[in-house]
């Protein structure tokens, strides 16, 4: 097990390596030049030039990425060109809100699948189970800007029960914090909730009359306990796949979300970084997000292992 | 299953009590807005703010943000009142000796900068020269500066190489006018942007935290030392900070401004497209703001065929209808104004409609007999614009569409604003650009003819530049009304940009803030906010 994680681990940097040629040269190649954005339209060649000098942006490409390459694995990843800050002080500075929103939405799918899907499968043979595939169909196909808007006309405007926009830290008070979120988690909630639920019971309906739960049946043991204690952690070996590529999916999401929102977190510094051409920072925040994305399908993969007693890695 | 019928029955009356209780208190407010009443202090002041500034030290950079959250905290030592006239901010007066060469300029005793240190000649002299260092407009006024000295605690004389009557002005104006820090800092600073710790000035807001891409807070100076006259307007005159803290939150998107002002996250909001007016004013707890905003033009890249010849550009500009234009862009007729002087009707000092008299002359069979006479081949233009601004992309749209009824051949070519930006510098990839200019407050601030380069179209011309010099040593109203006229006229004949139309910007505010009072940007002083 360990060994195994240890060689997973070094498998990372050449993933790593090709991200950040990728990133660099993405970011290169885009015309564009922070330098003209902050002097603005009347500046004359002479400023922009020193300021090139000044940013380093006069050197060749291949310097510039030898350069970059350097820091990095000396653990820096450069300096914003728009704050002057270190790239990854400016990271950390939005990793909270991006963290909260993924965390109260992820919290928010498992709370509402798991069950939904356990009562679709305990009353699979009404009319619940059809109605149920057509609105997580529904959900998963609904674009989220436009349901993000919807909610925030109804249940933010029409009828004022959450805020329209903003985020309050978690240590300046939790009720707070989660009143804010609600909104934005739930519109990023609601595609995967109807994945989640759909695959859990797809997959509990496979078990659900197989030979060992027959016989727990036979047993005398209650439905609801053949439900929760045979079939459901069953079922949850493949959603835990799926909630791998969800994490993903959410880190996407929050690109959107976070600007409908007006939430200070990685996507909307992305974004506005982008617009900046502030190359350190997009490279650095795309770089994060890769790292986020290795380490959650490594940690899925050993959580296999305890999900699963015949899963072994040794 | 009955549990789950209560539940719902639950819900459903939780929505109904919130919902009583909103529209319960949404009436309370609008009776509450209907009075003004006597002036309220405390609490705070929430801005949706649309970008995101790269730093407040207005002197290192030209952006509107910097400048709008600058004015609270930083002051002047003279500054321009509501009318665009010069009016002492931190200064008392000022003499100019006989030959006009040497400006001796006395300091208001007891003004206090946030440390609470007082202003004195010293921190003066120190400003003026990082100012004559590090801002645009500084750096000009520099040439003719021979000598900057501290005359006694609150005295200073600067000495000029040559008569320069631009001085004043040059010092007020609110693009990079000459910010009075303290010494010590002006000092560290040297020619690098102020950090946030450096953010020290003298002005009725103090600076407190900056959380880059979310927030910018600044709280009331207590010991404000505020002129005694009345509210000159503008930036200057009696200012008196109500507000305990006011917050530029970091909006990007309008409908959320709007949203956020109807249910009262925000008190403020900047920049709301006008298309969004009619959603604007059907709303009763918002009011909105208007205030001018310099004007779009296209400037012809002047160095390559077939813009570098006169002949074609005045072909143009008989082939545009500019009114058209403004009509199908802005809509509203309360956005746009017709007007083809350089300044606006409001800048009472620098306007004259003089000289302006081929603006609006629309005729296309003269625009097509000049295109005829003229070298111009058949090469297809390039009109290059930001698509980030659907009014620049209209205004091209148009432009294409009249153009090539006279027979220009035309190619249209968007950018992302960054993107644009960069190609701008280079004449070979576009021959028009379409672009707006915000307000400016001296001739020699106009960045569409800034000689020799890319933000004029490369233009060129003696005329200007001695109408530029005539302008620095004129000494009278009336002679300054005079090369203003010839300035228009220089533009109307030499045609080294075509203007559109006057733009006029749009804010919302709720209607709990009292008394507020627009200029070029926003004014948070003198103002409160309602119960």
């Amino acid at each position: 097990m360990l060994q195994y994680t240890i060689r997973r681990l070094f498998s990372i940097i050449p993933v790593m390596l090709i991200v950040s040629v990728i990133v660099f040269l993405i970011v290169h190649l885009t015309p564009g030049n922070p330098a003209y954005l902050i002097l603005g339209e009347d500046s004359s060649p002479e400023a922009i030039a020193q300021l090139e000098k000044q940013l380093g942006l006069d050197k060749s490409m291949a310097v510039q990425f030898v350069d970059w390459i350097k820091n990095i694995l000396m653990g820096d990843l450069g300096q914003s060109i728009y704050s002057s800050e270190p790239v990854i002080q400016v990271i950390m500075e939005r990793v909270g809100p991006t963290f909260s929103l993924m965390i109260t939405a992820m919290s928010l799918t498992l709370i509402i699948a798991i069950p939904t899907a356990v009562f679709i499968v305990w009353r699979r043979n009404t009319i619940l189970d059809p109605l149920f595939t057509s609105a997580s169909l529904l959900g998963a196909s609904i674009p989220e800007f436009w349901f993000a808007m919807l909610l925030v006309l109804g249940l933010g405007v029409a009828v004022p029960i959450f805020p329209v926009a903003g985020y309050v830290a978690i240590d300046v008070g939790l009720g707070d914090w989660i009143y804010h979120l609600i909104l934005p988690a739930f519109v990023l909630a609601s595609v995967e909730i109807g994945l989640i639920a759909r695959m859990l019971r797809d997959g509990m309906l496979e078990s659900v009359n197989q030979d060992y739960t027959k016989t727990a049946r036979a047993k005398g043991v209650r439905e609801s306990v053949v439900l929760m204690k045979h079939v459901l952690s069953n079922a949850l070996i493949p959603t835990t796949t799926v909630i791998g590529v969800m994490i993903a999916g959410l880190l996407g999401g929050t690109v959107i979300i976070e600007t409908i929102f007006t939430i200070p977190g990685i996507g909307q510094l992305l974004i506005d970084s982008i617009h900046r051409r502030d190359y350190p920072v997009i490279q650095g925040v795309v770089l994060f997000i890769a790292v986020v994305y290795v380490f959650v399908n490594l940690l899925i993969d050993l959580l296999y292992a305890f999900l699963d007693p015949r899963i072994r890695y040794d | 299953m009955k549990r789950s019928y209560l539940l719902t029955i639950a819900i459903l009356f939780i929505f109904v009590l919130f919902g009583c209780a909103s529209q319960d208190d949404s009436g309370g407010e609008s009776n509450s807005g209907e009075q003004a009443g006597e002036p309220i202090e405390g609490g705070a002041l929430n801005v949706a703010f649309s970008s995101d500034p790269d730093t407040l030290d207005w002197m290192s950079t030209g952006a509107t943000a910097t400048r709008d959250v600058g004015w609270h905290i930083f002051e002047t030592l003279f500054t321009l009142d509501k009318d665009y006239q010069i009016k002492p901010m931190i200064a008392e007066d000022y003499k100019v000796s006989d030959d006009q060469k040497v400006y001796s300029i006395t300091i208001r005793e007891g003004v206090n900068f946030h440390d609470n240190s007082a202003v004195t000649a010293e921190d003066v002299v120190a400003s003026i020269e990082r100012w004559r260092k590090v801002s645009s407009v500084g750096t000009i006024a520099n040439d003719y500066i021979e000598a900057v000295e501290a005359v006694d605690e609150l005295t200073v004389e600067i000495t000029l190489n040559e008569v320069y009557n631009s001085l004043m002005s040059d010092m007020a104006a609110p693009k990079s006018a000459l910010m009075i820090i303290p010494k010590e800092i002006s000092e560290a600073a040297g020619e690098r942007p102020l950090t946030a710790e450096q953010y020290i000035g003298t002005g009725p807001f103090k600076f407190e935290n900056w959380e880059r891409g979310n927030e910018i807070v600044l709280t009331r100076f207590e010991d404000y030392s505020a002129r005694k006259e009345e509210d000159w307007g503008g930036l200057t005159g009696e200012k008196i900070a109500y507000f305990d803290e006011i917050k530029f939150l970091i909006v990007k998107d309008p409908q959320v401004m709007i949203n956020g002002l109807k249910t009262g996250i925000y008190d403020y909001a900047q920049s709301i497209p006008p298309d969004l007016y009619e959603v604007v004013e059907s709303e009763p707890s918002i009011d909105p703001v208007t205030y001018i905003n310099g004007y779009s033009v296209t400037t012809p890249d002047k160095t390559e065929a077939p813009f570098d010849d006169l002949k074609v550009r005045q072909a143009l500009n008989y082939a545009l209808n500019k009114e058209v234009i403004a009509e199908s862009t802005y809509g509203n007729k309360d956005f746009y104004s017709m007007d083809g002087a350089l300044f606006d009707p409001e800048q009472k000092v620098l306007y004259s409609d003089k000289g302006t008299e081929d603006y609006l002359a629309y005729d296309k069979e003269k625009a097509k007999q000049l295109l005829e006479e003229s070298d111009y081949n058949g090469k297809p233009i390039k009109i290059m614009y930001s698509n980030d601004s659907e009014t620049y992309k209209r205004i091209s749209q148009i432009m294409k569409q009249q153009m090539e009824e006279v027979g220009f051949l035309v190619e249209l070519v968007p950018y992302e604003w960054a993107t644009y930006l960069e190609k701008w510098s280079d004449p070979a990839n576009w021959d028009l650009v379409v672009v707006g200019w915000s307000t400016r407050f001296s001739p020699s601030e106009l960045g569409m003819l800034i000689q020799d380069t890319s933000s004029s179209g490369w233009y060129n011309s003696e005329k200007w530049g001695s109408l530029l010099d005539a302008w620095s040593v004129a000494e009278s109203p009336e002679e300054r009304e005079e090369i203003l006229a010839d300035m228009n006229q220089t533009v109307n004949d030499e045609l080294p940009f075509l203007k559109i139309a006057n733009e006029t910007k749009l804010d919302i505010k709720s209607e709990k803030i009292q008394a507020y009072d627009s200029w070029v940007g926003q004014r948070f002083w003198n103002t409160w906010k309602s119960e």
